[in-house]
């Protein structure tokens, strides 16, 4: 199958981590950071919680296209974006987990399950659909009550008003965001020294 | 003037002539304090004390603005969250109940000492991003000698953040000039309009490592590793020394740490129980 060879490595093909991983992580930052910060200016919750947050895109198809570097620079930069944004440098630091396993599960999926990030089939957008809601759903649980109920910023009578903000805010915007940029760049980034097939090349 | 990641600060101000590890070193230090005190008077005092530093530091408190509604957002969001969603607890004493939603003092004081512990965070936070340069905390990073690959990294990013805030303003000139109003539109057209952005931002960006990339292979850049520390001439380093005085101040701040921990659960310091926020809150509210 065709989709099998998109995450395989073809023979004589020599694939190493090299400076190009370093400055797409870095770019990816940059652009988290500002779609991130932008996200939590106009619509936020609190506490770097957002009822829109166009960034989880960036979480979701970064780690897709450049694995672990995607993972990377999703844990990173809303430490830029919430710092930004005015939220606590200890409640952002603490945000990380949550921000890393929301772009994890879209890489693991794509790679294990051999999903096409052009988005061919319908098997294909399921595989994102499922990934991206499980990484939203232990973000959506997670941040609240381990990080903001740890920082005593919440009474546990409004953590659900946190988690339903977190996961509809990630949700919405991944699923129009992301399968846009999917649909849009994977033939380009495909073909570019960047695109990871593996973690980490 | 000095461009920082907030706004632009003189270049005589007294704050450039701190090492900027110090500065860091601030940042994470004080943005402690407010979580170990309890009492709301004292954090009103950093937040004060902060004030006083950002005029010192000469930096614009215009910026400080910008965050007003973040404040006020937060404090209302903390409001709402002790107070409609309060829950129900017979064992507190309750104010006023109105429309079935049960108002307690005890959650009115808790949402006090809440909103005066995160404030300061942010003026601190604020008081960081407006005093700081790229630069300043590239070089804080490598004075610890952080692997060359993760500073660089950091550089980089900071740097494309600026370059994607260029384009993104860039992209939106382009789409005015060709007729694009979003000027009273819908969400929904106005959400469409933040697609049109995303996309070609994301396309500058793969562009641009590219060309990054082959310009530092073509200065003999190479991936040593993100943890390896080869040894590599440190330019930027030559210019920053740490002086007494900066040693000093990374003293005192580890001096105050230190003695807050003390007081507050050493000799039970620094609480609201007897604290004047307390004294003022039961004679208006009680």
């Amino acid at each position: 199958m065709e989709e099998e060879k998109i995450w395989e490595v073809e023979e004589g093909e020599k694939r190493s981590v090299g400076v190009i991983h370093i400055v797409i992580t870095a770019l990816l930052i940059g652009i988290g950071a500002v779609v991130g910060a932008f996200g939590s200016f106009t619509l936020p919750l609190g506490f770097g919680v957002n009822f829109f947050w166009p960034a989880i895109a960036v979480q979701n198809v970064g780690s897709v296209w450049f694995g672990a570097w995607g993972v990377i620079a999703a844990a990173l930069f809303p430490i830029i974006s919430n710092g930004i944004a005015g939220t606590p440098v200890y409640v952002s630091l603490a945000y990380i987990p949550a921000n890393a396993v929301q772009a994890l599960l879209p890489a693991l999926a794509f790679r294990l399950f051999k999903a096409d990030p052009r988005l061919r089939k319908g098997r294909d957008y399921l595989i994102f659909l499922v990934a991206i809601t499980l990484g939203n759903i232990f973000g959506a649980l997670y941040s609240p009550l381990v990080v903001l109920r740890g920082f005593g910023l919440l009474t546990a009578e409004s953590v659900p008003l946190f988690i339903w903000g977190w996961f509809g805010g990630n949700e919405v915007a991944g699923i129009i965001f992301g399968l846009i940029l999917l649909k849009a760049l994977s033939g380009v980034v495909m073909h570019s020294r960047a695109f990871v097939k593996k973690w980490f090349a | 003037m000095n461009k920082t990641l907030l706004g632009y600060v003189p270049e005589e101000s007294p704050i450039y002539s701190v090492h900027p590890f110090v500065r860091v070193f601030f940042l994470f230090v004080v943005s402690l304090f407010p979580m170990i005190i309890v009492a709301p008077e004292w954090n009103a005092f950093l937040i004060v004390l902060v004030i006083i530093l950002m005029r010192y530091s000469r930096i614009n408190l215009a910026t400080l603005k910008l965050y007003v509604p973040v404040a006020v957002s937060m404090g209302s969001l903390i409001l709402f969250s002790y107070t409609v969603f309060a829950g129900n607890h017979p064992e507190f004493m309750e104010l006023i109940r109105f429309l079935g939603i049960r108002i307690y003092y005890e959650r009115i004081v808790e949402a006090i000492v809440v909103y005066f512990r995160v404030v300061p965070m942010i003026f601190i936070t604020v008081y960081f991003l407006s005093s700081s340069r790229e630069r300043d905390i590239i070089v804080a990073m490598r004075s610890i000698r952080l692997p060359f690959t993760i500073t660089y990294l950091v550089a980089m990013a900071l740097r494309s953040a600026g370059m994607v805030l260029e384009d993104f303003s860039i992209v939106r000139q382009a789409e005015k000039a060709r007729g694009f109003d979003p000027a009273g539109k819908s969400i929904a057209y106005k959400l469409r309009q933040f697609v049109m952005y995303i996309i070609p931002l994301f396309a500058l960006a793969l562009r641009r490592a590219d060309e990054f990339s082959n310009a530092l292979v073509a200065r003999s850049y190479s991936f040593t590793g993100l943890l390896r520390n080869p040894k590599r001439a440190d330019y930027v380093l030559t210019h920053y020394h740490f002086r007494k005085r900066d040693f000093a101040i990374v003293a005192v701040l580890a001096f105050m740490l230190i003695a807050l921990l003390v007081l507050r659960y050493g000799f039970g310091l620094l609480v609201l129980e007897g604290s004047l926020t307390e004294v003022l809150l039961r004679s208006i509210l009680l």
